[in-house]
């Protein structure tokens, strides 16, 4: 296993933390320090525990053992792998979710995102790419402190990944920490600073990205890098 | 009398607007509105706690709320004639043979499908929404108005459904009501009766207007559920 003890400045870290369901350890001894700031990538095969650990870093989930300790954390969001819409339009749906934003930012994020013809639209009815960039410009208008994404360009096109790639490293540069999960080894290279290879609930490895891609300490590591 | 006598007769009480007609239809629906407007008032927040919330005794009004389902109105109608009548516990209130027993008994019988029926949907949304939720900080409060704007569609259904039920009943409303002209007298129970007294026009014409009634509901009941269906389709 690789090292599991990386210390920048700390915005969560974890100690033993286990999930368990129906009897059946899903996440088991976690132990994690998160870096304030920075891009986390969590890569992992299907199924490797990597969306339950957002959620219990998030707190949507309480940990059935372990300890997760928050240093100075007072604002996060997350976006849903499938983003969950609301049935109102897009304009109302990000006022939902950004209820202080100012109507020209908002109208800023709807143009960058090129939602601008979009906003009367029902969100329900908005295409999966679209929904996905609705749900992520809402989180980033919020400005938390630590944003969670679960695979957020599983729905896009070339375009819109970029997009959503240059928003994230501009939210990284602004101070914010960003989790986030994906299965393409190309955009963990391009975004993150730290990689947490997930596997069987367990982390596998955790390095810097240099470190993890050029010489894994872990089999897991080096296998996972093996698979094109 | 030809076939279709019985049917001109009828159209022409409707549009001459008959008063004993219309008091009929009147009170029908203002029993069945009373009584739907009530157990929607207690059924759907009683079917949101039972989604969302764990508690002692959840599965066994569940169970109860889906037992009461499949009770037959007539047996209902007796309950609460047993229950109101002079010699029972709610005797007191004197309302056996009055509008106000058929509320109730009414009501009791579509308690439990408002109930069922909001539970499904509530716990459906809830289950898609929670994370989602939890993940905003939202309150309680916000969270309650946010699921109930929602549940618009599906609530508009179930009222429907509920309304449905409640007017085409007839066992327990004439076991409690006791079909009393220009008092207790709805539109199942007089049907009932005209059919019985060879009044067929009075009888069709009512027929005809709980056909337009049923009618309705379903038109309304299918826009909607064509709506939801659009936005899960394309969401």
């Amino acid at each position: 296993m690789g090292s599991n003890n990386i210390v920048k400045q700390e915005l969560i870290s974890t100690r033993n933390v286990t999930f368990e369901r129906s009897g059946q350890a899903l996440l088991k001894d976690i132990n994690l320090s998160i870096p304030s700031g920075m891009i986390t990538m969590l890569l992992g095969h299907n199924g490797a525990g990597k969306t339950l650990l957002m959620q219990v870093l998030h707190g949507l989930l309480q940990p059935s053992r372990g300890e997760i300790r928050s240093i100075g954390r007072t604002g996060q969001k997350m976006v849903f792998q499938k983003p969950v819409m609301l049935r109102r339009t897009a304009s109302q749906y990000f006022d939902f979710v950004c209820p202080n934003c100012p109507p020209d930012r908002k109208q800023n994020w709807f143009h960058k995102a090129g939602l601008m013809g979009r906003t009367a639209t029902p969100a329900r009815l908005l295409s999966g790419g679209e929904q996905q960039k609705l749900s992520l410009i809402a989180a980033l208008a919020t400005h938390p402190d630590l944003l969670f994404l679960d695979e957020p360009c599983a729905n896009l096109d070339f375009e819109a990944i970029d997009f959503v790639e240059s928003e994230l490293l501009t939210a990284r540069d602004a101070g914010m920490t960003i989790i986030m999960s994906c299965h393409s080894k190309h955009q963990a290279e391009k975004l993150a600073d730290y990689i947490i290879l997930m596997r069987r609930g367990r982390v596998a490895e955790y390095a810097e990205k240099e470190q993890f891609f050029s010489s894994p300490n872990s089999d897991a590591g080096k296998e996972y890098l093996s698979y094109n | 009398m030809s076939f279709f006598e019985p049917f001109n007769i009828a159209l022409q009480l409707l549009f001459s607007f008959d008063a004993e007609l219309y008091d009929v239809i009147f009170l029908s629906l203002q029993v069945s509105s009373t009584a739907v407007i009530t157990a929607l008032l207690l059924g759907i927040p009683l079917g949101a706690v039972l989604a969302m919330k764990q508690f002692f005794g959840r599965s066994a009004v569940l169970v109860l709320s889906k037992t009461m389902l499949g009770m037959p109105p007539v047996v209902i109608g007796l309950l609460v004639y047993v229950l109101i009548s002079r010699s029972g516990p709610l005797g007191f209130l004197d309302i056996l043979y009055t509008p106000q027993a058929m509320m109730l008994a009414q009501f009791i019988l579509i308690l439990p499908l408002s109930i069922a029926l909001s539970h499904q949907i509530f716990e459906t949304l809830h289950s898609e929404l929670n994370l989602f939720f939890l993940s905003l900080g939202l309150g309680a409060f916000k969270r309650i108005f946010t699921l109930l704007n929602e549940a618009r569609y599906e609530l508009v259904t179930i009222a429907m459904v509920c309304f449905g039920r409640a007017i085409s009943e007839i066992g327990a409303v004439i076991l409690v009501g006791g079909n009393i002209k220009y008092l207790t007298r709805v539109m199942t129970s007089s049907i009932a009766l005209e059919t019985s007294k060879g009044n067929i026009a009075f009888a069709l014409a009512l027929g005809i207007v709980l056909m337009l009634i049923a009618l309705l509901i379903n038109l309304v009941s299918h826009m909607l559920s064509q709506t939801v269906l659009k936005e899960a389709t394309n969401g």
